[in-house]
């Protein structure tokens, strides 16, 4: 059997997972709902939550690198096979993608005008006033980086049925908490 | 620690799908239930207020006017096609599927490993998601026309995908030894 990943490490990946996907699909609905304006308040809740999950998932997907660095360091040194080196880099580029897609959707909001309340707790600062043309560059970037994300995060799931239908423990690993 | 014994391939591919599908309901259960909080019957839409497109917020958003005033049409879709009752028993029954795609994520996960005795929890887990996938087609078909077409086809993928993945954990329960020491 192959050793096993901290518990904490799988956890958060599945976190990771379900957060994304649900602010997929949530933010493709909501966005058909009505523009805001004092009457139209459709689109506060979901906004606002969309905003708590997405800077939470940006504080997992630290220390998802953070526990990533700590696991090198402790594995000793031995030379990648081309396959590894493709998986090193699938998650590099996932972690850049999600924290480009979180830190873009946060400029974006910041630069919007409206205010972020994080899980209607704590106010998060906003970087200036209200500026459309950064609103609208940040808008665009969140958007771009995040059907990028939707790219890998597909490329992601695609290599692990690759090793489910391998049978090898690479799979296995990730599913035991 | 008991192992699940029979075809070992087969019951890791229930693990891994029941797994995967299971993330993907709970994004599709939590925004369903996202979406009944949201659009409540007497909110503003359903009063015929006109809808507030501003020149700005059209650009912003790659709209155009009539995109933007049939967004509140959108809304009033749905309350005009909603029975008095279905947006309390779509609550409740998201409610019940974000809490049936956890317990099918936590089944998936000891299927793949193998290493508890699950099989009967399995078959109320992917039982109950079945119910959940039918009451939602039974609710969604005695809805308006409008509203109706948007629920009939997803449900029933779903309720398909369940239904696959109950078979198949009736299937392993049958050999020997999934649910004994």
């Amino acid at each position: 059997m192959a050793k096993p990943l901290p518990k904490a490490k799988v956890l958060v990946h599945w976190l990771v997972a379900a957060s994304v996907f649900f602010l997929f699909v949530s933010s493709w609905w909501m966005l058909s709902l009505p523009l805001p304006s004092e009457n139209f308040t459709y689109r506060q809740l979901p906004f606002q939550l969309h905003k708590n999950v997405g800077i939470t998932v940006l504080v997992m997907v630290v220390a998802m690198i953070a526990m990533r660095i700590i696991a090198k360091r402790q594995q000793p040194q031995s030379p990648l096979t081309r396959l590894e080196r493709l998986a090193d880099l699938d998650h590099l580029l996932t972690y850049f993608l999600l924290i480009a897609c979180c830190v873009s959707g946060y400029l974006s909001s910041s630069y919007s005008g409206w205010e972020t309340t994080l899980w209607w707790l704590i106010d998060l600062p906003n970087w200036s006033a209200e500026n459309d043309d950064l609103n609208i560059l940040f808008s665009d970037i969140h958007l771009w980086t995040c059907w990028a994300l939707l790219a890998i995060v597909a490329l992601h799931i695609g290599a692990a049925l690759y090793h489910g239908f391998r049978n090898d423990e690479v799979i296995d690993k990730m599913f035991r908490l | 620690m008991s192992e699940i014994q029979g075809n070992g391939l087969s019951t890791k591919w229930i693990g891994i799908v029941a797994v995967l599908f299971g993330i993907l309901l709970l994004a599709n259960h939590g925004n369903e239930f996202l979406k009944q909080l949201v659009v409540a019957p007497g909110s503003v839409a359903e009063l015929g207020v006109p809808a507030d497109c501003r020149a700005d917020e059209l650009e912003e958003e790659g709209l155009s006017l009539l995109e933007c005033e049939l967004m509140v049409s959108n809304i009033q879709i749905t309350l005009a096609s909603s029975p008095d009752w279905f947006r309390s028993a779509l609550l409740a029954l998201s409610f019940g599927g974000i809490l049936f795609a956890l317990l099918s994520i936590a089944v998936g996960m000891s299927f793949v490993n193998r290493t508890s005795p699950i099989g009967k929890l399995a078959g109320v887990c992917f039982a109950g998601l079945v119910a959940i996938d039918l009451l939602i087609f039974i609710a969604a078909t005695n809805t308006g026309p409008l509203l109706r077409a948007q629920y009939l086809w997803s449900t029933l993928l779903w309720f398909f995908v369940h239904l696959s993945l109950l078979s198949a954990v009736f299937s392993v329960s049958k050999q020997p030894n999934l649910d004994s020491d």
